[in-house]
């Protein structure tokens, strides 16, 4: 897949840049406003990243342009403006997400891929790594055809690690996507420990191989190497 | 005491005090001149008497008018000329009254003859009488004027301080109204008024300054964190890390998340108090409450803490992000401040939400938990979240109340004020 990111800081730029193209896709990214509006309407990408503030323009603008000509793109906002109407002004043009500063890309990865299947599969699709199989329209997650009894926390938490598969997906970030980043409680993870261990025994009892690995206290990663 | 009332008094008493002291100088003023008029008039007659004396060689008879009377005495010595006040008895009215008496003595034919000449001071007593009486008229008068005077048109002239006075009460930082002066004619309280708005508008701008300081430093502090956010990110995919490295990260990672959490506590906490979030809509309090607790559940349920609940149906008008924020922060710290195996007890009604939690054994300070980074010794919190939530009903008029029974710390949210 292609992905465009328009971000005028280069550090998080790279981070992207390094975190997206790890997976095969093609990533390419543009500091600028110009910059940006010359390889939009040079290319076609399945998932455009959105910086609002930019040196020389606003993203917005950039946005516009893209509903104007009728771009297909998953446009994804990043922007360190938190204010309620940006994110509405932004998704009333037409952007799919909204994404605030300072995230964790593997929230970011997340919402990317969420995006790209709403738009390549219209909403429902079935999703398969080895022998699970999930259901995203009925939200239904399988093991060798055995349907599993996963909690909604327990289905977000399984598809936030198949999105980022092969990724260490760090503790905060975790908690941050599944109870929202007001909660407040950094001092105590041992919530998610106890949450994860409950999918890893569903996943084993319905013949699963364990997939999901501890990394000494700092994350979690789903891999099948 | 009232500057006017303080001001009424005094300038009674004085005034009181004031024409009763003229009262009794006009009195003894007048008296003396009246008492010399009577004087000469009784010397006139001691001259008549006198030159009938010399030139007949004899008193003239005595005289007993209806106000003036001549009377002799024999006596062995001659008498020492003097005035004296006397009584005056009046035959006609058949009364005493005051009276004016010149006793001297005269020798006729070797043969000393007391004289007393006397008058009536009716009419002078009359006349002072009369003068005591319009002193004390004027007096009365001058009282009611000026208590007139006090009371309506002296309340009237300080108006435009009782305008200004109750303008600074209700003076806050975080109002967009500008005090405005009352029109008035008179100089001081034309200044009053042109230094108090001055003042204000000024601690405002200052105020609006730096409230602006700390937007823009958060704001760019977002960008460092998030590219520190990312590098972490991908740092942990960069390979195998032992244990202590690990430890390392994930305390870097805390932090970086507890620097997140924090500058948008601050930015939050601006928007608030410059009333940016406006998107008001109805909420239904006793649903979200339910949603919360099912977001919450695993963190309940890893410290054991058992919930009951009494929930009403009730809607509120507020944004529903910041209502969600306030709900997140009183739970948070109902679990945070929580021991294992503790309670959590919530309770809706139409007119308040009352989250109640066990805890430590002491109270808190409830003039400090609303300042900002006022927080537990142990809390690993941001220090912000009461203040937030104050700060959250503050702005829509709710009053946000902490209270410890019997080992329970409670928050309690009144809808009505």
């Amino acid at each position: 897949m292609k992905i465009l990111i328009i971000e005028d800081e280069q550090g998080l730029c790279e981070s992207i840049v390094g975190y997206f193209s790890e997976d095969g896709n093609i990533c390419e990214y543009a500091n600028s406003y110009s910059a940006a509006m010359a390889k939009v309407s040079l290319y076609n990408y399945d998932c455009i990243l959105l910086d609002i503030s930019l040196p020389d323009g606003n993203g917005l603008d950039i946005l516009k342009y893209l509903k104007q000509q009728d771009n297909q793109a998953g446009i994804l906002i990043i922007s360190a403006k938190n204010s309620l109407d940006d994110k509405l002004t932004g998704l009333d043009i037409g952007a799919d997400d909204y994404l605030v500063k300072p995230f964790h890309l593997s929230e970011l990865k997340a919402r990317v891929m969420a995006i790209i299947r709403r738009k390549s599969f219209n909403g429902s699709n079935i999703m398969v790594f080895n022998e699970i199989t999930i259901d995203m329209m009925a939200k239904e997650v399988k093991v060798n055809n055995n349907s599993l009894k996963f909690t909604r926390k327990e289905y977000m938490l399984l598809m936030y690690f198949l999105a980022n598969k092969g990724k260490v997906v760090s503790k905060n970030a975790i908690a941050e996507h599944l109870w929202g980043d007001g909660i407040d409680i950094a001092d105590n993870f041992d919530f998610i420990y106890s949450h994860i261990k409950n999918v890893r025994k569903k996943l084993e009892e319905a013949g699963c191989k364990d997939y999901i690995k501890a990394t000494y206290g700092m994350g979690y990663k789903l891999t099948d190497q | 005491m009232k500057l006017l009332a303080r001001y009424n008094r005094i300038n009674l008493v004085v005034t009181v005090i004031i024409l009763f002291i003229t009262g009794g100088v006009y009195y003894g003023a007048i008296s003396y001149i009246l008492n010399n008029q009577v004087d000469k008039e009784i010397s006139i007659e001691e001259q008549e008497v006198i030159s009938y004396l010399s030139k007949y060689g004899k008193l003239p008879p005595e005289v007993d008018y209806k106000d003036q009377k001549v009377s002799y005495y024999n006596t062995a010595y001659p008498q020492k000329r003097r005035f004296t006040d006397t009584t005056f008895y009046n035959k006609k009215e058949g009364e005493y009254e005051a009276g004016r008496a010149l006793v001297t003595s005269a020798n006729v034919n070797g043969v000393n003859h007391k004289i007393v000449i006397a008058e009536s001071k009716v009419e002078t007593e009359d006349l002072i009488r009369l003068i005591f009486y319009i002193t004390i008229a004027l007096i009365l008068f001058l009282l009611l004027i000026l208590f007139i005077t006090n009371r309506f048109i002296l309340n009237r002239i300080w108006q435009p301080f009782y305008h200004i006075l109750q303008q600074l009460k209700t003076f806050r930082l975080t109002d967009q109204n500008e005090i405005t002066g009352s029109v008035t004619k008179i100089d001081e309280f034309t200044e009053l008024n042109d230094a108090v708005t001055a003042m204000a508008s000024r601690v405002k701008n200052d105020y609006r300054d730096l409230k602006t300081f700390t937007e823009n430093a958060s704001h760019e502090l977002l960008t460092p964190i998030a590219v520190i956010n990312s590098k972490l990110d991908s740092l942990i995919q960069a390979g195998d890390y032992d244990e202590p490295q690990s430890k390392l990260l994930t305390d870097v990672y805390d932090a970086v998340s507890r620097l997140t959490r924090l500058n948008q506590s601050l930015l939050l906490l601006v928007k608030i108090e410059n009333r940016l979030v406006t998107d008001e809509q109805d909420v239904d309090l006793k649903l979200l409450i339910e949603e919360k607790l099912v977001q919450f559940k695993e963190l309940f349920n890893d410290k054991d803490i058992k919930i009951t609940t009494a929930l009403q149906d009730k809607q509120i008008n507020v944004s529903k992000y910041l209502i969600d924020i306030l709900l997140n922060n009183l739970l948070s710290n109902a679990i945070r401040h929580n021991h294992t195996g503790g309670v959590i007890d919530i309770v809706l009604t139409n007119h308040h939400l009352a989250i109640k939690n066990t805890g430590a054994d002491t109270a808190l300070v409830p003039a400090d938990i609303y300042k900002r980074f006022n927080k537990a010794k142990n809390s690993e919190g941001t220090g912000l979240g009461l203040t937030l939530s104050k700060q959250i009903c503050d702005n829509y008029k709710f009053s946000l109340e902490y209270g410890y029974t019997q080992s329970y710390h409670s928050f309690t949210i009144s809808f009505v004020n």
